[in-house]
């Protein structure tokens, strides 16, 4: 099975959605059976490439290229290199722990999970698509499940501004309303993330077809493309540009983050995990598999634009992060903070720091994705996610309590937790590079700690309000499964890094080499890295 | 002008398709007549199976690769010809599908409604294989005629006349700047046959008549500033007359356009692609800007077929073979989505009585196979992968970026988005929105095949579009030498 794992992760998920098709809405067991069992298979083969990439060969593995239409050259061209892989395999854990956190869905779950199924194979297929056309289409294809998702099975939020109290209305409340324009509703929230998305996408996609055309190919093949595409110096730095702002919008880079948070808070559980967990991831892995390979040199010329641009990330999604009083608006700020430390990591070009973006985008959506799955099971138990209203929590709900504090350590960077090893890796990597940004960084981690405990003790300690007596803990090991698997996921490779760590060195030495133009075989960093 | 009419057996072969329709229009028309036991039903089945026929010997000539012209050349049989008539004999059986329902409530002239479909579908045939500007007049008003007499068919109805008379008078109206301008381009150049007008040098008559000639042509497929009758005809009309109106009527008129401009208008390219540019620049911004104000399913489609012919217009901007390989394709993904689209809604309409947006609340809960049925045509349409119509727009994009028509590309780009916003408009009514009453609406037989040939096409085209692409790059191979990348763009702003 080998050569086709690559086909297995991708179309499980979609036939799972066909076979639900056909599977009568009434048998809910059925429904959800179907959807953990494709979910399953797309899971156990990623896990598989995950282990079985070969690290000594690096590139592309697992190829498969068939012809799709010779008269617009585009090929279904699929491969995994030590980026793709470990992300492929990440939006399977994902998809499969967001099934069973959302098992107790009880509106038209058939369609939730076709929604949920397309939603994470559109995403495991930008991860390993290998033609240009294939990445865009399967990027876009993720975006459309997202507002079904959140407009449906999502939940409004009281909103930011109404959850202060208007007297202590101070300055970060107006920048609150600016940003969110005053509204809460889930259809705001649907529509504004996919018209946000769309927007950056039609702008990525400008620079795909200027790729096309300029570089005289007329060919979508990445790895033609990165070979053979020569472009003149402004045509290339428009072009970077192009991409990189289309795909870090969903990333999301400071200012066009306003969407992520939103989007977040309105929807359920299970696809804020997907949304935090990947979705966001495929904003940075485009750039890097766009602009670090097609267009090296801008890379090299350009990249400090997105270290600038990152330490906005940091500080504000740090600083609301702090004040804001919705759970799910702190994880949802916290993730647009975190995603600052991967653009720095990318920007700062060197081996380390890119390995360790790479593998904190890995981490990251382990991490992050706990807490929206706990946040989730909060709210259901409660039907709020007003911090502080809620309290006490731990009483009813001990083991919630004990994996929020360890998802809570790893989204900080808890030594023995897989972000721990990311963000020093990140931090060393660009201090000869950026030392401004990584003192930012650092401070970045502490303003977590300090958001992460405030919303620990929110929740969790503190005199337990009588009208929440009735939340009960995750007692069955469907609601305990997906909380543990993601836990022992984090653990384990926080532990273990070595096969993570030289899957991801296999591909980003050989990149990094090819961006600062070094040759091969010179393992230090020695070159100018600054603009 | 002497003509002759020597024709053979065999030169008459090429009229096959015609002749047989032609012949089968009769025998509906007297079976209606004579047998008084037959239902409109039988009637409907027996069009449609006139209409397979037909199609059979379309797809017949097409793998034998049966080709010619006759009449002196104001008829050309061509595998273009061919692949335009098939969509148009494609549309007007799915058309036919969804008017069994529609026509029980018609009280009188059930059986002529399907003679004059079918009638105007001969004409729109005629129209795909007209190869000079008499018979360009000739064949667009035969077709035409039949959607006059369509769109007032609801006699009793205020709308539907309202919609038949504009439609009429402006209808006429394209008549006659045609007539002119055919006058015009006649005086020019001195004779009406496309191939034999090469060459000619340009002068004003020339360009004046072509202008005219364009702006009757505009008018059938609905390009802005041409489109003005399209949102009340839209929405008066019998709603498979609709159906039948977005799509045949516009495949047959660019099949002219096309032949029209890049055979006789070849050596003018960078002129006419000045006028494209501009007709779809404003025809895609206008209809999708308007469409988000609409309270009326059928017209926001109307919007949204204004801003698609928009997108069409894209590939006769670039002037290419693949510009035309792009329209012929993006036809067939259009075809698909839209007649699907209408067939969900007349469905709806028949238990809601009525075509506003709001009837679509809760459409999920009320019938899940026609809310997603209708979310999948909506993204198609609004070109979402994995969809046909996603791979129509990039097809066009494809064209156009290689003529390197950045304004245009750009602005199309922001288009998708600023589309996407009503699609997703009606998408929420269906499935986020409550319904007022949940009692579940049930579509017909004959209306769920509609259905599910257009679910089969949209996701079909979308996941495997390289036969249907190769089909299309075969079918216009004459076009091959036409220019390729050529001075036109310098003519752009900005490109």
């Amino acid at each position: 099975m080998g050569e086709y794992s690559l086909l297995i992760i991708l179309f499980a998920p979609f036939l799972g959605a066909i076979a639900l098709m056909f599977v009568p809405r009434e048998e809910a067991l059925l429904v959800r059976m179907t959807a953990a069992i494709s979910a399953g298979i797309s899971l156990m083969a990623s896990f598989y490439i995950f282990l079985a990439y070969d690290t000594a060969k690096g590139g592309f593995q697992f190829v498969q290229r068939y012809a799709w239409s010779e008269e617009l050259g585009i090929a279904f061209y699929l491969g995994v290199d030590g980026i793709g892989g470990p992300l492929v395999f990440a939006s399977a854990i994902l998809l499969f722990a967001g099934i069973f956190v959302s098992w107790h869905i009880k509106d038209r779950t058939k369609e939730f999970y076709m929604f949920l199924l397309i939603l994470a194979a559109a995403t495991i297929g930008v991860f390993m698509s290998l033609d240009l056309f294939f990445l865009y289409f399967f990027y876009e294809m993720s975006v459309l499940p997202m507002y079904l998702l959140l407009g449906v099975w999502g939940s409004h939020t009281k909103g930011y501004l109404s959850m202060t109290n208007p007297e202590e209305r101070k300055l970060r409340d107006s920048i609150g309303f600016i940003f969110n324009f005053g509204s809460n509703s889930k259809e705001y929230a649907a529509m504004k993330l996919t018209l946000f998305l769309s927007a950056g996408a039609v702008v990525a996609l400008m620079g795909i077809l200027l790729i096309y055309h300029l570089s005289g190919l007329h060919t979508f093949d990445i790895v033609v493309l990165r070979e053979q595409a020569h472009f003149s110096d402004n045509v290339a730095t428009l072009i970077w540009f192009l991409i990189f702002f289309g795909f870090a919008s969903i990333a999301p880079i400071w200012p066009l983050h306003s969407w992520s948070p939103v989007g977040h808070a309105a929807a359920p559980a299970a696809t804020s995990m997907l949304h935090a967990g990947v979705l966001m991831k495929l904003g940075h892995f485009s750039i890097i598999r766009v602009a670090f390979e097609i267009l090296p040199d801008s890379t090299r010329e350009w990249m400090w634009v997105a270290a600038v641009l990152c330490v906005f990330s940091i500080i504000y999604g740090g600083l609301v992060s702090y004040f804001a009083k919705d759970t799910k608006y702190v994880i949802g700020y916290s993730s647009s903070s975190h995603m600052g430390y991967i653009f720095l990591g990318m920007a700062a070009l060197s081996y380390i720091s890119l390995s360790g973006a790479v593998i904190y985008m890995f981490a990251h959506a382990l991490a992050t994705s706990m807490l929206f799955a706990m946040a989730g099971w909060v709210y259901d138990q409660t039907h709020s996610r007003d911090i502080p209203s809620l309290g006490g929590l731990v009483e009813k709900m001990p083991f919630i309590a004990g994996a929020f504090i360890v998802a809570c350590m790893a989204s900080i960077g808890m030594p023995g937790t897989i972000n721990f090893i990311a963000e020093v890796m990140i931090i060393v990597g660009s201090w000869d590079a950026y030392p401004f940004q990584v003192v930012v960084a650092v401070l970045g981690i502490v303003l977590t700690l300090a958001y992460m405990f405030k919303m620990m003790r929110g929740l969790f300690y503190g005199r337990l309000d009588p009208e929440y007596a009735h939340a009960t803990d995750a007692r069955h090991w469907v609601d305990r499964m997906p909380l543990l698997l993601l836990i022992v996921c984090s653990i384990t490779l926080g532990i273990f890094p070595g096969h993570f760590y030289e899957v991801v060195r296999s591909t980003v030495e050989p990149m990094v080499d090819r961006i600062n133009q070094v040759a091969p075989l010179i393992t230090q960093n020695t070159q100018g890295l600054l603009p | 002008m002497i003509f002759q009419l020597d024709l053979s057996v065999a030169d008459l072969l090429l009229l096959l398709p015609e002749i047989f329709l032609t012949l089968w229009l009769c025998l509906l028309l007297s079976l209606d007549f004579s047998l008084k036991r037959m239902t409109h039903q039988q009637l409907a089945y027996l069009s449609i199976a006139g209409l397979a026929v037909t199609g059979l010997i379309l797809l017949g000539f097409d793998q034998a690769g049966t080709t010619g012209a006759l009449f002196k050349n104001m008829f050309v049989l061509d595998r273009m010809g061919i692949f335009f008539k098939l969509i148009i004999v494609g549309a007007t059986a799915l058309v036919l599908f969804m008017s069994i329902d529609y026509v029980k409530d018609f009280r009188f002239f059930r059986g002529e409604y399907y003679v004059m479909v079918v009638m105007s579908a001969l004409g729109m045939m005629f129209m795909a294989s007209s190869n000079d500007l008499l018979s360009v007049f000739v064949t667009l008003e035969f077709s035409t005629f039949g959607f006059y007499v369509l769109v007032a068919y609801l006699r009793d109805d205020q709308r539907s006349s309202e919609a038949g008379l504009k439609f009429f008078i402006l209808g006429v109206f394209a008549a006659g700047l045609l007539a002119y301008g055919i006058s015009l381009v006649y005086g020019e150049t001195g004779t009406l046959i496309f191939s034999e007008m090469t060459g000619t040098p340009g002068s004003y008559g020339l360009a004046i008549g072509y202008i005219l000639i364009f702006a009757a042509l505009g008018f059938k497929i609905g390009a802005v500033p041409f489109h003005a009758w399209i949102p009340d005809t839209y929405q008066g009309a019998p709603t498979p007359v609709t159906a039948f109106l977005s799509i045949a009527p516009k495949a047959a008129a660019l099949a002219i356009l096309i032949r029209m401009f890049y055979v006789s208008l070849a050596s003018f390219k960078p002129m006419w692609v000045l006028l494209f540019v501009v007709a779809s620049i404003f025809s895609m911004t206008y209809g999708n800007i308007v469409a988000i104000a609409q309270k009326n399913i059928k017209r926001l489609l109307a919007y949204s077929g204004i801003a698609q012919i928009g997108n069409i217009m894209i590939g006769l901007a670039a002037g290419t073979k693949q510009g035309s390989d792009a329209i012929m394709f993006f036809l067939l993904t259009y075809l698909f989505a839209n007649l699907g689209a209408f067939a969900v809604i007349i469905a709806v309409s028949r238990v809601m009585k009525s075509d506003e947006i709001e009837d679509y609340n809760g459409l999920n809960r009320r019938s899940p196979f026609l809310a997603a049925s209708m979310l999948l045509f909506l993204l198609s349409l609004a070109g979402v992968p994995p969809l046909a119509g996603f791979i129509g727009k990039i097809y066009l994009f494809i064209a156009a970026i290689k003529e390197e028509l950045y304004t245009l590309l750009i602005v199309g780009l922001i288009n998708i988005v600023i589309s996407m916003y009503y699609y997703l408009i009606v998408v929420k009514k269906m499935y986020i929105n409550e319904p007022t009453d949940s009692s579940p609406i049930l579509a017909s037989m004959p209306i769920k095949v509609a259905v599910y040939v257009g679910i089969a096409g949209t996701v079909l085209l979308g996941v495997y579009p390289g036969p249907f692409i190769d089909w299309a790059v075969s079918a216009s191979l004459m076009f091959s030498n036409i220019a390729g990348p050529t001075a036109a763009a310098s003519l752009l702003p900005g490109g």
